[in-house]
């Protein structure tokens, strides 16, 4: 009895050890014992990516309350795709937040730009003091 | 997004915050690497934000932001109020990734086979690994030096060798290498867009023959080395430049599967009708020029069965082209389909047709605008008094407009094997083609 379950137990081993064998692994000598497959070199396909040089965060506030915030919609998906959302928002300030004046703006070109110097002249001559811009999707 | 919040952060010396949908907010980290280097603080939407009444809009406002898992409003305000983290503050070059290396480690076949498969290398296609010896035969095909920058996408450098790399990849011959350099020169317009583009690229000129294109029975199907393998190796060619890996720069929602090679196919030059020119001449080449030209879109849409005396297949395609959004079509078409139009119809050029076309397609107002992508590119222009969008967006709905207003940007190909009268109408719109022997 004992020797069968000693011979059952070193079938088993062996078993496993030629499944183990036969799993494709990143260890390259296993894999190329066990598959008998040479070793080869070939050109990197990938492209190196050049990292850009990081920009701090401007400063924050202290706090919202008496201050000018301007809402900006960048119109994606159309003018009227995400204003009701500014809307909401100036809503949430008249409602929780009364000293908070909110002004909606819509990027003069549209989603794609990347900067709107007409708009940033406005945020700095009217003092405004944050900006919420969406709706990327 | 992110540029326009970096912007207003450096020049006015405020705070912003970007509102996104959750589909795209999932790429900041990748953005913030490689493109736009400020730390943006975001909160984030659920998806869609477009096309949903108010009473979801203001539940989205009422709700919390899928970031933070705050309310929505008082996590607008920490972000624009919460002092810096020693992150956010941090300035120069980040320690980064580095340079990838020219070779890869030496590896079993079956390891780098799976190598490339989990970097997302290939279109999981069988690929051939790139041995030295294969990219040097490979670069045997032009005169251009291994280092040479064929493309740039970010700062991502395409090189003639990595493009040898990729043409090895996807079986090509080094005969077919210039005709792959000038396509890839288009690479960073593969198609990579949430709406999910992909792309068109037709041959013209003598390099047709020479390589072995088709141009006749199947030219638009799996049944050509040179169509597929050409088309083929745009697409590495686009995903390793681009980095386009799932849930890194890849963002189709749907995807295409026209990527796999791109509808890549020669024009049937040899059956064009007397007076209707190949592409590349309509774009200002002589027909001489060996010319590779690359379009983007997304789809199309065929004529099916034979050509109607009645309603003949000018007519059709008009009416199938009141499906597109206007900003530009392309017609492909079988000869005999070419010929009917130029002989019964008397459509003596291509152009002709394309004029044709313009002043005869029409949709609603409605329809025009009720395109996302109309509405998302046009509406600025209209708003700034441009026209004919201004007037378009002021009109009824109802109102009947002729969206192709510039024939120029409806190209007409003619490709097939002349057994039937069969047409596709597309929506791929063609950049300025390429000239191939600038790259042999």
């Amino acid at each position: 009895m004992k020797r069968k379950i000693l011979i059952g137990s070193f079938l088993l081993v062996m078993a496993a050890l030629f499944v183990m064998a036969g799993t494709p692994s990143t260890n390259q000598s296993t894999a190329q014992k066990a598959t008998g497959e040479r070793l080869i070199t070939v050109l990197n396909p990938a492209i190196s990516s050049k990292v850009v040089e990081r920009v701090p965060l401007g400063p924050r506030i202290e706090t919202v309350e008496v201050k000018t915030i301007y809402l900006v919609d960048m119109q994606w998906g159309g003018p009227e795709a995400a204003y009701s959302v500014f809307e909401e928002m100036q809503g949430w300030f008249a409602k929780n937040m009364p000293s908070v004046k909110t002004e909606i703006r819509r990027t003069g070109d549209g989603p794609f730009a990347s900067d709107d110097a007409k708009l940033r002249k406005e945020i700095v001559e009217k003092k405004v003091a944050a900006v919420v811009i969406g709706i990327g999707g | 997004m992110s540029r326009l919040a970096r912007n207003i952060e450096l020049q006015c010396k405020i705070p912003t915050v970007g509102a996104s949908g959750i589909n795209v907010v999932k790429f900041k980290d990748y953005d913030l690497l490689y493109g736009n280097g400020m730390p943006i603080r975001y909160v984030a939407f659920p998806f869609p934000v477009a096309g949903q009444p108010k009473s979801v809009h203001k539940s989205y406002v009422e709700g919390n932001d899928l970031l933070s898992g705050k309310p929505m409003m008082p996590a607008i305000i920490d972000a624009l109020t919460k002092p810096l983290t020693a992150d956010e503050k941090k300035s120069g070059m980040p320690p980064g990734a580095a340079p990838e290396p020219r070779l890869l480690k030496p590896a079993t076949e079956t390891n780098l086979q799976r190598l490339f498969k989990d970097k997302e290398w290939t279109d999981f296609n069988p690929i051939i690994l790139p041995t030295e010896a294969r990219v040097a035969e490979m670069l045997k095909g032009t005169s251009r030096k291994p280092n040479e920058m064929v493309s740039k996408f970010g700062s991502r450098e395409l090189t003639v060798e990595k493009v040898a790399i990729y043409a090895v990849m996807a079986g090509a011959r080094p005969e077919y290498f210039p005709t792959i350099l000038a396509t890839a020169t288009q690479a960073a317009s593969f198609g990579n867009s949430t709406s999910s583009m992909a792309n068109m690229i037709v041959v013209n000129g003598p390099v047709r023959k020479q390589i072995g294109m088709n141009s006749g029975i199947d030219a638009m199907g799996p049944f050509n080395e040179a169509n597929s393998i050409i088309g083929r190796t745009f697409t590495l060619a686009g995903k390793i430049m681009g980095d386009l890996r799932i849930n890194a720069g890849a963002y189709s929602t749907l995807g295409s599967s026209l990527q796999y090679n791109n509808v890549c196919y020669a024009e049937n030059e040899e059956l064009l009708p007397d007076g209707w020119q190949p592409l590349s001449v309509e774009m200002g080449y002589k027909r001489t020029d060996n010319v590779v030209s690359v379009g983007t879109g997304w789809s199309y849409i065929s004529s099916v069965g034979e050509s109607q005396r009645k309603h003949p297949p000018h007519m059709l395609i008009r009416d199938y082209m009141r499906s597109l959004t206007g900003m530009g079509a392309t017609v492909v078409m079988d000869p005999t389909v070419a010929k009917l139009i130029k002989d019964v119809h008397g459509f003596k050029t291509k152009a002709e047709l394309s004029e044709w076309l313009a002043k005869n397609v029409e949709v609603t107002a409605a329809t025009y605008w009720g395109n996302g992508v109309n509405t998302t590119a046009m509406t600025p222009m209209a708003l700034q008094g441009l026209e004919p969008f201004a007037t378009w967006l002021k009109a009824p709905p109802e109102t009947m407009i002729k969206p192709f207003n510039n024939a120029k940007s409806i190209q007409v190909v003619v490709t097939g094997g002349n057994i039937q009268t069969t047409w596709f109408v597309t929506d791929f719109r063609f950049g300025r083609g390429v000239k191939i022997d600038d790259w042999k």
